[in-house]
Parts: C-alpha cells; sequence; structure tokens
C-alpha cells in the first residue's frame, strides 16, 4: 500500500522496504500464534490429562480410558457440588437479569443528566476485588441474620449484574425510541411499553444476559470461598479444596465436563448477538 | 416528564438498594474493623485502636507480603501488556474474516473460570508434566525442574488468567482509532515502525491504561492460583486474608491487611489515571 503512494521511490528502496514488512509481518504472525498456544495449551493439556488411564497428572496421557469421568460420575460430593453450582447460577442469572434490565432500561430511557453517572456505578462490582466482597458478606452475617444460601445468591447476583447491564445496555441501542414514544401516545402506559415492546424487542439481548450471568456464576470463586458452607459448596470450592490436598485427573474429568458446557453455551451467545457486546465493559 | 423521572426511579431502586446494602455497607463495616480491638472469644471488640495496623506495618513477616504481591501484580501486568499488545493489535488490525473466532477464543478461556486454568498450569508445570517432558526430551535438562511451588509458576498462570482483561481494552482502544491516521503518516513519509510510535501507541494509551489497572488490580487480590502454584512460602495479601479470616479467625487484623491491599490498588489506579490524563493533555 505504502509503496505504491506514487511519490516515485527508487525500486530498490521499495523491495528492501517489501522484505523488511514481509519479516515484520511473519514475527508477528508467529508472535500472536505463540500468544494463542499459550492461552489455550492449558485448557487442552486437562481435556487430554482427562482421558488419562494412570493416576498421575500427566501429559502427554498414556492410553485413553474413561476412568475418571466414571470416578467423576460416582463421586458424591463433585456431584452434588455440580448440581448446586447448576441451580446456584440459573437463580444468580435470573435475579442479575432481571436487575440488569431494569438499571438499563432506566440508564438509557428515563436518566437523563446523570446517565455516565448511572452506568460508571452500576460497573462498582468489576472494580471493587471480589475477595473483598465475599469477605464483608461473611462479616455482616455476624451483625445481620440472613440466610447463609441467600447470601451467597446475592452475593453471585452482585458480581453478575455489570455484565448483564452492559449486555443489556447494548442491545437497547439497537431499539428505535420512536416505537415506545409512538405506543405511549397511542395510551399505552409505561409498564406496558417496557413489557410488550421493550422486552420482546430485545429478546435475545436478554437471554444472553442471562447465559453470561450464568456463566460469571459458575466460575466464582471468591464469593463462594467465604459463603460456602456444609450442603452449599460450588463446584470451584470443591475442586480447590481438593486440590490442596491431592491432584487426580478427576478434576481434569470435571473441568473438561464444565468447559464443554461453556463453551457451548458461549457459542450460544455468540449465535444471538455476538460475545463481544457482553464483554466490552 | 416528573413520571418519566419516578418511572426511572423506581426502575433503579433495586439495584440501589442491592449495591448499598450488599455491597457498599458490609465492605465499610469490614474495613472499619481494621480499627478495632481484636479478642480471641468474640472476634472483635469495638474499642477503637491501631494495634493492628502496627502490626502490619512494623512485622517484617507481614512486610515480605505486601512486597511480594506488589512485585508479583506489577511483574504480571508488564508481562500481560507485552503479550497482550501484539495479539490485540493484530486482532484488531490484520485478523480479517477470522477475527471472530479468533476473539472467541481469547474469550473462552475467560469463561471456563479461574480454577480450570489453574489446575491447567499444574497439569503443564509438575514433575511429569509436559513442560519437563520437553525439556527432558530436548536435553535442556537431566532430571525434573521444580516448578510448581515457584513465585514463577505464579506469574506464568496469573499472566494467562488475566490476559483477556488486558487483551479486550487494548483491543477497543485499537480498532476505535481511525485506519487513515497511519495511512496519512506513510504518506508523509513515516516509516512503520516510527508511524506505530508516533501515532498508534500514544493512541491507544487508554486501553494500556484501562488494561493495566484492570491485570494489577486483579493479580494483586489473588487467592486461588498463588495458592495452588506458589504454596505456603510464596503467600501473598489475598492468601493471608483468607488465612486470617477462615483459619486465624483474627477478622481485625484480615480487615487492615485487606485496607493495605485496597489503598496499594486505588494509588495505583490513581497514578494511572493522573499519568493518562497528563499524556493526554501533552
Amino acid at each position: 500500500m505504502a509503496a505504491s503512494t506514487g511519490f516515485g521511490r527508487v525500486p530498490r528502496a521499495a523491495r528492501g522496504a517489501a522484505l523488511h514488512r514481509r519479516i515484520g509481518t511473519i514475527a508477528g504472525a508467529m508472535a500472536v500464534g505463540l500468544t494463542y498456544i499459550f492461552l489455550l495449551a492449558p485448557i487442552i493439556v486437562v481435556i487430554f490429562t482427562s482421558f488419562n488411564p494412570t493416576t498421575a497428572s500427566a501429559f502427554p496421557p498414556r492410553g485413553f480410558s474413561l476412568r475418571w469421568y466414571r470416578e467423576f460420575a460416582a463421586s458424591g460430593s463433585f456431584t452434588s457440588a455440580f448440581q448446586f453450582s447448576l441451580w446456584l447460577g440459573a437463580l444468580a442469572a435470573v435475579f442479575a437479569t432481571t436487575i440488569g434490565f431494569l438499571t438499563a432500561y432506566a440508564a438509557r430511557r428515563f436518566v437523563v443528566r446523570r446517565r455516565e453517572l448511572v452506568q460508571s456505578l452500576a460497573m462498582l462490582p468489576v472494580m471493587i476485588p471480589h475477595i473483598l466482597i465475599g469477605i464483608s458478606l461473611l462479616v455482616m452475617l455476624t451483625v445481620v441474620e440472613l440466610p447463609e444460601l441467600l447470601t451467597l445468591l446475592l452475593g453471585h447476583v452482585i458480581v453478575c449484574v455489570p455484565f448483564t447491564v452492559a449486555g443489556i445496555l447494548a442491545s437497547l441501542e439497537a431499539v428505535d425510541p420512536g416505537v415506545e414514544l409512538a405506543a405511549r401516545t397511542l395510551g399505552a402506559s409505561r409498564l406496558r411499553v417496557m413489557w410488550e415492546i421493550v422486552i420482546p424487542l430485545i429478546a435475545p439481548g436478554l437471554l444472553s444476559s442471562l447465559i453470561f450471568a450464568f456463566i460469571i456464576s459458575f466460575g466464582d470463586v471468591y464469593i463462594a470461598l467465604f459463603l460456602s458452607g456444609p450442603g452449599m459448596t460450588t463446584l470451584p470450592i470443591e475442586i480447590f479444596t481438593y486440590l490442596q490436598w491431592e491432584s487426580t485427573p478427576v478434576v481434569a474429568a470435571i473441568t473438561s465436563v464444565q468447559v464443554l458446557m461453556i463453551i457451548a453455551l458461549g457459542l450460544v451467545i455468540e449465535r444471538l448477538v455476538g460475545l463481544r457486546k457482553i464483554i466490552r465493559i | 416528564m416528573t413520571g418519566d423521572r419516578r418511572f426511572g426511579r423506581l426502575l433503579l431502586s433495586p439495584i440501589t438498594l442491592l449495591y448499598t446494602l450488599l455491597l457498599l455497607a458490609p465492605i465499610s463495616f469490614f474495613l472499619l474493623l481494621s480499627f478495632y480491638e481484636y479478642t480471641a472469644f468474640e472476634m472483635y471488640r469495638p474499642n477503637l485502636t491501631t494495634a493492628n495496623y502496627d502490626r502490619l506495618l512494623f512485622d517484617p513477616y507481614y512486610r515480605n507480603i505486601v512486597y511480594r504481591t506488589l512485585r508479583i501484580a506489577a511483574t504480571t501486568t508488564a508481562f500481560s501488556l507485552l503479550a497482550g499488545y501484539p495479539l490485540a493489535y493484530f486482532l484488531a488490525r490484520h485478523a480479517g474474516a477470522w477475527r471472530g473466532v479468533l476473539l472467541f477464543l481469547v474469550i473462552a478461556p475467560l469463561m471456563s473460570g479461574v480454577i480450570v486454568r489453574t489446575y491447567g498450569w499444574i497439569v503443564l508445570l509438575g514433575s511429569e508434566g509436559m513442560v519437563n517432558n520437553l525439556l527432558l526430551f530436548l536435553r535442556v535438562v537431566d532430571k525434573p525442574v521444580q516448578m510448581l511451588n515457584t513465585e514463577f509458576a505464579v506469574i506464568l498462570a496469573l499472566v494467562h488468567i488475566l490476559m483477556p482483561y488486558m487483551v479486550f481494552p487494548l483491543f477497543s482502544s485499537l480498532a476505535g482509532q481511525d485506519p487513515n491516521l497511519v495511512r496519512a503518516a506513510g504518506t508523509l513519509g513515516a516509516g512503520r515502525v516510527r508511524s506505530f510510535l508516533e501515532v498508534t501507541l500514544p493512541l491507544s494509551r487508554p486501553g494500556i491504561v484501562m488494561g493495566s489497572v484492570l491485570v494489577f488490580t486483579l493479580s494483586a487480590g489473588a487467592v486461588v492460583t498463588p495458592q495452588l502454584l506458589g504454596g505456603k512460602d510464596m503467600q501473598m495479601l489475598g492468601q493471608t486474608i483468607y488465612e486470617l479470616i477462615l483459619t486465624v479467625l483474627n477478622w481485625p487484623l484480615a480487615s487492615a491487611v485487606a485496607s493495605i491491599l485496597v489503598v496499594c490498588q486505588f494509588s495505583v489506579i490513581f497514578l494511572y489515571f493522573r499519568g493518562a490524563r497528563r499524556g493526554a493533555t501533552a
């Protein structure tokens, strides 16, 4: 591109420049390739290790077996933690999406002067170290009598809300305010406009936020680290506790199941609205 | 319309209640605990004292942990930036039709959670792991190298886990730039390197700042990764807080440690944004 600017460069210099560019491009491509290997290797290794027949978490694996998947299915503690995380994630996702929608809709349509402030305040839990949120909720329980399960759930809702607000705000940008105004002029109440016009229009965005909040809740460590208890241990905490004492490929089997589930959910979001819309904080 | 405003306030009430009652109030109370007296039986007693801070600031054990945390967080931030920048640049400028897939591959590890990725590094860095097998095969070493329970392992895994937080802000600031600027610099005779150093890099400063602040904050507060990959000898502030809360049960001291963490993080954020503003006006 730059060589064809028409300023009459010396051909040899142009050839030299082209060669330089070529080397630069190849070096760049290699750097990017290596970064991708670095990013993906630990996850790929985990999936391979889960089929390892021996006890050691060794890589490359020596043979193929489903032993660790059977062990996972047979272990009561891991399967119940998995189920608990599924339920907790689903509930947290519903609450976080509801609150996220109300906030985003208010910020989009009804807050005029302090819109920026509302949007940045909604992002607050991302700025605060999550370990602090978890501990504070635990300490709060010594002063206020709240059921532990509810506290854990609300803690998860708090860390999910910034993502649902950001995602739904992005979806709301595509809604023409004229449609809402028309409905209002024709006599629909604000509530009815919200329920019958806005929500159906951004349904894919809402569903994506729901899934993304579930993913955040499912992967959380720092809230559950302090608020888990007997009968309410999330999967990451169960694995963390286990890994402090031993590390057999049963963990690889569990995390492989988790990774596949999350990648599938991620692909659904990608199809619905595109993951980038939600990640954009 | 006043009705609009009232409706807006109604819609904002759930998040206001949630954040005030379950985020700001508990955190304020927890940080207040650092000025309370520690007693073994009641956890804390509301007598104001600075004993917790005295202990932290003058005990070399805790001072070492503070230094180590800052060192690990700073190194992690530097390496994430070094590795993340070329990736973000490539995604923003050259990825073309593959951009969607390649972005997904950056987001996918992020979504899989901290535990999954930390475990991946346990497998990779173990004495029978791939890294050691490769080194043995290439005859770089003749017996497995101890890589778990070192600062190296912690930093490596933290860079891996936190790199997406660096890549996304960088990507946004790079993708948002007008490509004509680089083209204009080229027309005016600047080479590739010069137009990168004098046009692209300064313009991506907001992304660098945002990504660095995120990575620094998140790595300074890490618990799970240093606990599993660094072990007891490599303790960081997050682990100290975790132990003081759940095993030692000295909550006032934990609160003082957490306050130090918060102060460190906010000073980094403050310095960074001030530096960014100065850079923008210069």
